[in-house]
């Protein structure tokens, strides 16, 4: 129960309260290039929480695994050269982050391979995103925000485990596709509109941003006023 | 571009079969380069950092224990010693670990600092809480970390709210009241930010009820600087 | 050979203001939004970002001739990625609290288009000189344009700048400048005002 309990405060934060677009401003690229039209954001933001989820997957177990001091296989490999005490204190959190950028070329290039044999309609829709997803910074943020919760925690216990880092992957996906759908939303509309000629294009795609992230920060406090309706105690 | 392209017709290509490898020569050659580039990195400022992780605290440390009772001078720098370690606290079957601080001043026990955490209004707060040698006065607190709404919450990390803490003794938990006066056992909150206040102080009564009677240097396992 | 290649001092100068990389091409917005709600973090990050764009330029500018087309993109991320993390450890290092505050947007140098972009564009064509040329000039224009963004948030959002007070005591900060919809508005209006320059010079440009 509690730990359904810590999962649905991590999708929350995640998909709303802490959106990954409108609160810490990743993936901001596609959110302005790729909103013109609801079909297309939803295609993008689908491909996108798919993605995500499998980085996310990949980042964790290869740092748990491999990249932690103390980590199973990487002390068990080196067991054969080093003394024991060496072997399990063998730390390669220095790659991490090229690990990471690898893993997440490896995410796009099987999703991609997957969408082109079982949804070849799909992949000639918006196959041509799929690569630029590599570049997208949310994806790499889910898993730098993922290892933030394993390498630095004071208590061992607290690392997150597999369901936690796949809860905030694919809800922070969810999060990234409900404000890019919104903001598509408000695109198609505003293609109908005087708007006047310095602000069109990017401009009032910011300004309109900007005015979604203040609706969104209404979401503040949300898991923390669940959290003391349900354990009573802040 | 044609000129590329016409060269790379006029070579004879190299057979796919056993190329990629070789054509990934590159790829591998800078891969090791840089392989022992980062580990000469890593060697030389993994130590640096983990000391500036450490300091952060350390720094606080003897403002924490003598700078809020205002009663004498603190005693002289070179005498205070610090011993940084944790408290193993088990609740059923799990176990919590507290980082803490052991002071010794000229030769003495001159207080504890404990780095308590939890969660605020709109994220993560962490503390450092310090208490005097018997554990039944609080000396001082200082937020490590907050990501409070600013302008509002995030002034839980000004001096001047944090000083009613200091000289409240932790026999009983702390309340928190809105609008009121600070007076013994009694927090008063932030205008605009009584979750905030209330998350503060929740942290501080949670460390110090947790941690009640285990402070004592035969509980504390001291643990080394590099970790 | 292409003759029409710039030179290092038209990739130079065109990196400052006629290409910048923010108000211009709109590429590696993420950190211009996130670490712009003050100065101080501003001016650490370009300088992150252009440590890392100069090295990068020079070593795919002195290896542009081994690179195979198809690898090309594998070797471009090898080495940004580790230029980031040596650039992380130093900050960690060095600016401990710094390192803090930018947290995750550091190591998202490592996606950031404009590196990409320019090993892409400039370094895997030009020699090292260009290169280098380039990405100073690059990393001036981006530090501009965060500057130009962190003065406003700051001042408006705090009434300091660079932690020195600027505003008097009585102005009433607008927090709103410093948390997400300042920094898209702050962004959006001051695109606005470069395209409205822009319009401006253009039409002298035409009537002169």
């Amino acid at each position: 129960m509690d730990y359904l309990f810590d999962i649905l405060l991590i999708s929350l934060s995640a998909a709303l309260i802490n959106n990954f677009v409108l609160y810490y401003f990743v993936g901001i690229c596609p959110f302005i290039g790729v909103s013109r039209q609801v079909g297309m954001a939803v295609g993008m933001g689908s491909a996108v929480t798919f993605v995500m989820t499998v980085a996310v997957f990949l980042s964790w177990s290869i740092t748990t695994l491999i990249l932690v001091p103390g980590a199973p296989l990487s002390s068990w490999v080196a067991g054969f050269f080093l003394p024991a005490e060496q072997a399990a204190a063998i730390d390669m959190t220095i790659l991490t982050y090229i690990v990471y950028i690898f893993s997440i070329a490896s995410s796009v290039q099987f999703v991609e391979m997957y969408v082109r044999k079982f949804y070849p309609s799909l992949y000639k829709t918006f196959g041509v995103f799929l690569p630029l997803i590599t570049t997208n910074c949310a994806i790499l943020f889910a898993c730098l925000t993922v290892m933030s919760n394993i390498v630095g925690v004071e208590n061992p216990e607290e690392a997150w485990d597999l369901g936690r880092a796949l809860a905030l992957g694919f809800f922070g996906g969810v999060g990234f596709t409900i404000a890019i759908v919104i903001m598509a939303g408000i695109r198609e509309e505003l293609d109908m509109c005087d708007v006047p000629k310095v602000f069109r294009g990017t401009a009032i795609t910011l300004i309109v941003g900007g005015i979604l992230a203040m609706a969104f920060m209404g979401f503040t406090g949300v898991d923390s006023g669940i959290r003391v309706a349900v354990t009573g105690a802040p | 571009m044609t000129q590329a392209q016409t060269s790379e017709n006029g070579k004879m290509p190299a057979p796919r079969k056993g190329g990629h490898l070789f054509q990934a020569w590159l790829v591998l050659l800078l891969a090791v380069i840089f392989g022992a580039c980062l580990s000469a990195v890593h060697v030389s400022l993994s130590g640096r950092i983990s000391d500036n992780k450490l300091n952060e605290s350390l720094e606080k440390i003897p403002e924490l224990i003598w700078g809020g009772m205002k009663q004498g001078a603190p005693p002289d720098q070179a005498s205070i010693d610090i011993a940084p370690g944790r408290i193993a606290v088990t609740s059923g079957q799990r176990t919590t670990y507290y980082p803490v601080f052991r002071v010794n001043a000229e030769g003495a026990l001159a207080g504890w600092v404990l780095k308590a955490a939890g969660q605020g209004y709109a994220g993560k707060v962490e503390l450092l809480l310090g208490l005097n040698p018997a554990g039944d006065k609080i000396t001082g607190l200082f937020v490590l970390g907050q990501s409070e709404t600013p302008g509002l919450g995030n002034k839980i990390s000004s001096p001047e709210w944090l000083a009613q803490f200091a000289g409240q003794r932790t026999a009983a938990p702390l309340k928190v009241v809105k609008g009121g006066e600070p007076a013994p056992g009694v927090i008063d909150a932030i205008t605009g930010a009584t979750i905030s206040s209330r998350s503060v102080t929740g942290i501080v009564n949670r460390a110090i009820g947790e941690t009640r009677g285990l402070l004592t240097p035969e509980q504390m396992k001291l643990t080394e600087r590099s970790q | 050979m292409m003759a029409n290649l710039p030179t290092p001092m038209e990739r130079f100068v065109q990196g400052i203001l006629p290409e910048n990389p923010v108000y211009r091409q709109f590429l590696g917005l993420c950190p211009t939004l996130a670490v712009t709600n003050g100065l101080k973090q501003a001016m650490t990050m370009a300088l992150a970002v252009g440590v890392v764009l100069l090295c990068a330029n020079t070593i795919v500018s002195l290896i542009r001739n081994l690179l195979k087309p198809h690898l090309r993109i594998v070797v471009f991320t090898l080495t940004i990625a580790t230029f980031v993390t040596v650039v992380d450890r130093v900050l960690a290092a060095y600016m401990y609290q710094m390192s803090k505050t930018l947290g995750p947007y550091i190591p998202l140098i490592i996606v950031n288009c404009i590196i990409i972009c320019r090993c892409e564009v400039c370094a895997s064509r030009q020699s090292v000189g260009t290169a280098a040329a380039d990405a100073i000039g690059q990393s001036i224009g981006f530090g501009l344009a965060l500057a130009s963004i962190a003065t406003v948030r700051e001042i408006l959002g705090t009434g300091t700048l660079a932690g020195f007070q600027v505003m008097p005591d009585s102005w009433p900060a607008w927090v709103v400048m410093v948390l997400p919809p300042g920094a898209f508005m702050t962004f959006g209006l001051l695109v606005a005002l470069v395209n409205w320059i822009d319009s401006i010079r253009r039409k002298s440009e035409r009537r002169g």
